[in-house]
């Protein structure tokens, strides 16, 4: 068991280190730091201002020493003004500007995730804040996203090709074959627009008192979530993400439920609901167990579109706006950060399948 | 001094007045140039025996909030802003000395009265008295010298402010002498060259009033400022929210400051989600709307207000690119193009055609000239005639919505001409890497109060922003001379002859001048859309 912890944790630094060596190296191309030292200095400014805004700010550097600096392993750059103030990698990020105050080497090793350019601030707390935010959706998201991709899926699966099945699987085919920024304009304008759709016919029979059903937006929510701010984004994903786990437990469930103890079982003479519940379901959980854990890292990476789409700042619009604005250091740490996430989110499936069945040992 | 004894007005401003009566003038631009020479504006109102234009502060009720969509981007040193956003946040406690109003005027703000010799060359400034800053220092001359001191520092990465005060600095830094502080509550400005634009350059929303002891790129950290409101919270891409100020006394108490909370939002840059945010009520005014949206906007219960402007979309050349060097490439491309057109499929008709010059009829010093000629059949005889019938021509453009569909409508037009022409379109992030560079590309200029600004930002020889690379030792000439008239007719000669230069040497495609929509809630008070884009907020009011 100690083992196999320490072989995924060592995948994970591999992994980490790779992943941010290529973001770091597209992000250091001169075009994109050119883009950088635009969004920060001034869109309109010429090429020698250009290069004199790379050249003190440590850009100027070969790629390598730079990763080094990002990573803790050279020195961080520093740079003297005329009146003796000193600037660098490592002042800025201690927050002082005295010669020497400030130490050698400040990278992620000792500590520094360093400062978003977009932002303005600590990449911890941008990532921080995001994170939470995202964290509320994806909580949301699962909330009602598996219970009913379960129920769907075995209520489907139970009977192999009858009406329910037909049914059931239809619609879950049709949810998880519908796009996020399809499904997402279709209810806002079908639930969110107070000229078209269902809000208008609501207002003029007195239903509701304000102009919309739902709000179209879930800028709200990051204050205060509310069903009514929050139903459509958590919507627009789940109902994407339902179907196709839907499909998974009705798969893994049709399967069981042709095994031979399950034909034992109603030959006993025990009533169909307890075979469901009690011999078949935790069987067919397994398959729906491993996709759901993947589900979490798709979650975390895959909202950028409805995170954009309602205007709600969470983790995949900050990637959104990080990419859009050449944010060196905010851009590493959201890659470190998805890195994270698919990897530990593995770990607990791969614990968790031996609890699920017996049969199965971590080594 | 020149000035008629009998009443203190400048010479030039009863020729005005004489010129607006008889209708050589319009009212506007009387207005923008009897307040520029340092007429307040209800005596400028009075030379035309009108009353001044009263504000509606009578129905503005005091308290209530206020969501506005705006963009909030990463803050930095005043000076250095490049979009009026940032300025827009901060106008709450970061006040102008000068402001441009919505009806033409230059209005004082934290100058009491300004006044010109008669060729423009000194300024004297007066400051406003009983003026304190938030920390409860006086605001005084000193004050003053100090923000033009650092506007003048072109040291400063992305200082466009030096640009604009120009006549007032010597290599980069402010010329000794430029500026001599009086007494505590004047200022008299020495100008290297007449330049009858200075005063109005101070109303440029990077000409935001900071105190002394501010440095660094952070106006939000350490707000101090004259006006009435302070910042709770500043994240970028996300929002802001300003409150009123409990513990400073602002010097316009009564006059504004009606509203308890400002809260800006940044909703991303797609439309639609305006929509959305403002159908679940919550934003009551947007930064700016465009196109299709306006109706969408005003269907849902926000009407529009409406600016007329000099904004308009520059289709240039470059003239150090070939085949763009060759003049008779350049007026050969612009006979190719019918502006009308081009107002109607790029810009929905919102706007007033233009003709390829960077003048607008509502800048003071407008001369009209004869419409440009359209011959698509004559401009593919010229392009043939300099061997280049087989030649693709190539526009960009950044991938904004009215901004592609102009220039869309700009090469089909070359196309129809018998010309061959692709259009490239960039995104936002990699346009402005190269925007200066580009062979034939457009680019969106901004209004200006007066004509002579936009060409002594972008088409004077060797400027910063002169994306055309357009040098003529004869238009530099003209337009140093322009910048020293202050008489009206005689300023319109020279300008009619640098609009014909403009024209003449085929500089860009000019093709409209278009106004400019946001959209409010019906109960907002004040809040008309700027020329400029300013959201002053501490006018607003709810009523």
């Amino acid at each position: 068991m100690l083992f196999f912890l320490a072989r995924r944790i060592g995948v994970m630094l591999v992994t980490a280190f790779c992943l941010t060596f290529v973001v770091f190296y597209l992000t250091n191309i001169p075009a994109k730091l050119e883009t950088l030292a635009k969004t920060q200095a001034g869109s309109r400014i010429s090429d020698a201002e250009v290069a004199s805004w790379l050249d003190r700010n440590g850009y100027n550097q070969p790629m390598l020493v730079r990763y080094g600096e990002w990573l803790g392993v050279a020195r961080g750059w520093t740079h003297a003004a005329d009146d003796g103030a000193q600037s660098g990698r490592c002042y800025i990020l201690s927050g002082t500007t005295e010669p020497g105050a400030a130490p050698a080497r400040c990278g992620l090793i000792q500590g520094y995730w360093g400062n978003s350019t977009r932002f303005r601030a600590p990449v911890s707390e941008v990532i921080g804040a995001r994170l939470g935010a995202t964290g509320m959706l994806m909580l949301w998201v699962l909330i009602v996203m598996v219970p009913m991709a379960l129920v769907v899926g075995v209520l489907a699966g139970m009977r192999e090709g009858s009406r329910t099945d037909r049914t059931l699987s239809t619609f879950a085919i049709a949810s998880t074959a519908t796009p996020e920024y399809v499904s997402g304009v279709v209810f806002i304008a079908l639930l969110a627009s107070s000229t078209v759709g269902l809000s208008p016919l609501l207002v003029s029979w007195g239903w509701i008192e304000g102009p919309v059903l739902f709000q179209g937006n879930a800028r709200s929510a990051l204050d205060n979530i509310t069903f009514w701010n929050f139903a459509l984004p958590v919507m627009t994903v789940a109902l994407y993400g339902m179907g196709y786990v839907a499909r998974i437990t009705r798969a893994s469930m049709t399967e069981v439920m042709t095994q031979q103890y399950v034909r034992t079982a109603r030959l006993k003479g025990v009533s169909f609901p307890n075979i469901v519940l009690r011999h078949a379901l935790r069987n067919a959980l397994i398959a729906p167990f491993t996709v759901i854990m993947l589900q979490i890292p798709w979650l975390l990476n895959g909202v950028v579109i409805v995170e954009v789409l309602f205007s709600y700042p969470g983790f995949g619009w900050t990637l959104f706006e990080a990419a859009a604005n050449n944010d060196i250091e905010l851009l590493l740490a959201a890659s470190v950060v998805a890195v994270l996430v698919v990897l530990i989110t593995q770990l607990i499936s791969d614990i968790g399948y031996v609890y699920l069945n017996p049969r199965i040992r971590v080594t | 001094m020149t000035k008629d004894s009998s009443n203190g007005l400048h010479q030039g401003v009863r020729g005005y007045a004489r010129e607006c009566k008889d209708g050589k003038l319009s009212r506007r631009e009387f207005l923008t140039r009897a307040t520029a020479l340092g007429v307040a504006a209800p005596a400028a109102y009075g030379l035309l025996g009108l009353a001044a234009p009263q504000a509606t502060a009578q129905t503005a009720q005091m308290g209530g909030s206020m969501r506005i969509q705006m963009a909030i981007k990463a803050q930095r040193d005043p000076r250095t802003w490049d979009w009026s956003e940032l300025s827009n946040v901060c106008r709450g406690w970061l006040e102008y000395l000068v402001s441009y109003e919505r009806d033409g005027t230059v209005q004082p703000v934290l100058l009491e009265s300004w006044e010109a010799n008669a060729d423009a060359t000194a300024y004297t400034l007066k400051i406003r008295p009983g003026v304190t800053w938030n920390n409860g220092d006086p605001f005084t001359a000193s004050d003053v010298a100090h923000n033009i001191e650092r506007w003048c520092d072109a040291s400063v990465e992305g200082n466009s402010m030096a640009g604009r005060m120009s006549a007032l600095s010597e290599d980069g830094k402010l010329r000794d002498g430029a500026v001599e502080v009086v007494d505590d509550l004047t200022v008299q400005l020495n100008l290297s060259r007449p330049d009858i634009a200075i005063i109005v350059n101070m109303t440029d929303y990077p000409a935001a009033v900071v105190h002394p002891s501010f440095t660094g790129d952070d106006p939000i950290a350490e707000p101090i400022g004259t006006g009435p409101y302070r910042p709770v919270s500043y994240d970028t891409g996300i929002g802001a929210v300003i409150e009123r100020n409990p513990d400073h006394t602002w010097w316009n108490e009564g006059n504004g400051a009606y509203l308890d909370r400002v809260e800006f939002i940044d909703l991303g840059t797609d439309p639609a989600a305006w929509i959305a945010a403002a159908e679940g009520g919550e934003i009551d005014l947007t930064y700016q709307t465009t196109g299709d949206f306006i109706d969408i906007f005003e269907a849902i219960g926000m009407p529009s207000s409406q600016a007329i402007t000099a904004n308009t979309l520059a289709v240039r050349f470059n003239q150090e690119s070939a085949p763009y060097d060759n003049v008779n490439v350049r007026r050969a491309l612009q006979m190719a193009v019918n502006n009308a057109l081009v107002l109607e499929l790029g810009y929905n008709e919102l706007g007033v055609v233009a003709e390829n010059h960077h003048v607008c009829p509502i800048h003071p010093e407008y001369a009209e000239l004869p419409a440009p000629t359209v011959d698509p059949a004559r401009a593919a005889e010229m392009i043939a005639e300099a061997g280049l019938a087989d030649h693709e021509f190539e526009l960009i453009s950044i991938d904004d919505t009215w901004q592609a569909a102009s220039c869309d409508s700009v090469a089909a037009q070359i196309r129809g001409a018998g010309i061959n022409i692709k259009r490239t379109i960039l995104p936002g992030a990699t346009f402005w890497n190269d925007w200066l560079n580009y062979p034939f590309s457009s680019t969106e200029w901004a209004h200006r109060p007066l004509g002579v600004q936009v060409l002594d930002l972008a088409y004077r020889s060797g400027v910063a922003w002169n994306e055309s690379a357009f040098s003529d030792s004869e238009f530099d000439t003209l337009l140093d001379q322009a910048s020293g008239i202050t008489n009206a007719d005689e300023r319109r000669d020279v300008m009619k002859r640098l609009q014909e230069i403009m024209q003449e040497e085929g500089v860009a495609i000019i093709p409209f001048w278009r106004s400019i929509y946001r959209n409010l809630r019906p109960n907002i008070l004040n809040a008309e859309m700027h020329p400029s884009f300013e959201i002053r907020y501490q006018h607003y009011a709810l009523s």
